[in-house]
């Protein structure tokens, strides 16, 4: 009776901070505006484990040099391969080609020593870009972030505000931060005070 | 604060490892007999050094992989970083590894295939 299916709430279709207003902005001194940030709402997010066995595919798929250096990440329009371990990677793509994707790995994969895990519930990201959003993520980070230290290109699993993230720059003044689905609306409103200060833009 | 170098991710701030305590604890064998008292010291025993000291870490905020530091405890020196499986290579942490109270022990003697069942090789 208790978990009849009329009763059951449906989370489908449901964003990781749908239980967050979805525009909210703050601008108290005036002037540009520091952080314009926004979920990537239901991007593909795929974990590969292997080593070069997994090359050939993951280049013909999703067009990405592959296996990317440590620490950095390669690209191919929106795909991205980011590098998080010595045999592990994690893949970024359109919402809803994850299936595909990891269908057509699978049967190009000739090696047997790999695995494919579809991450894109588990993993929430955020798309940040604006003149301070340097600032903004150096105030609950220990990396160095400064443009010369931390380009374009490069890539960092550490801790932001306690909460364990990766970090993507993909221009200078723009980043792709991952975090867990659980830990995305505590993210959110921290980079949301942490802006306070510069001027913020928040959008789902 | 200190700085170690995962041999994976390079230099990171110490909040992002997890230390796993001593390094080179080798699990008695279940064909080797030995007694309980025995086999506490590989199961309860740690070291506690003042001084070098053999650690496994984890770079677990970054790359979740595991590795070995040298360090030592009084100045918190980082001595040598070395992969899991292996010994190290820096004399200091060599003569640690060998003059460790655990090399005598039954326990670790046990870790090792005893020569007589070794699958009819000498």
């Amino acid at each position: 009776m208790a978990n009849s299916s009329s009763s059951r709430p449906d989370f489908s279709g449901q964003t990781a901070l749908a239980g967050i207003a979805s525009s909210t902005s703050a601008n108290p001194d005036g002037g540009t505006i520091g952080l314009v940030f926004g979920e990537m709402a239901h991007l593909g997010k795929l974990n590969l484990r292997g080593q070069n066995g997994l090359a050939k595919a993951v280049k013909a798929i999703t067009g990405c040099t592959f296996p990317p250096k440590a620490n950095r990440f390669q690209s191919a329009g929106e795909r991205h391969v980011i590098w998080l371990a010595p045999d592990e990677y994690l893949l970024l793509c359109e919402a809803g080609k994850e299936q595909e994707l990891q269908d057509s790995l699978n049967s190009m994969i000739t090696s047997s020593h790999f695995a494919i895990t579809d991450v894109s519930d588990s993993l929430c990201a955020l798309s940040l870009r604006g003149p301070s959003v340097r600032a903004v993520l150096a105030k609950g980070c220990g990396l160095d972030l400064h443009p010369d230290q931390f380009t374009a290109g490069q890539s960092a699993q550490s801790l932001l505000a306690l909460s364990a993230v990766t970090l993507m720059a993909v221009a200078d003044d723009a980043f792709i931060l991952i975090c867990r689905t659980s830990f995305a609306p505590y993210v959110q409103r921290w980079l949301a005070d942490a802006a306070l200060e510069y001027g913020y833009q928040y959008k789902a | 604060m200190l700085i170690i170098t995962c041999p994976f991710c390079g230099p990171r701030d110490e909040v992002e490892f997890a230390c796993g305590g001593e390094a080179h604890i080798a699990r008695p064998l279940a064909d080797n007999k030995i007694s309980d008292a025995d086999f506490a010291d590989y199961l309860f025993m740690r070291d506690n050094p003042k001084g070098l000291f053999l650690e496994r870490w984890r770079h677990s905020a970054g790359c979740r992989r595991w590795f070995n530091v040298a360090r030592d405890t009084v100045s918190n020196e980082i001595v040598e970083i070395y992969p899991m499986g292996s010994l190290p290579a820096k004399t200091a942490a060599k003569t640690t590894y060998k003059t460790s109270w655990r090399r005598d022990t039954a326990a670790e003697k046990a870790a090792t295939p005893s020569r007589s069942k070794a699958g009819g090789s000498k």
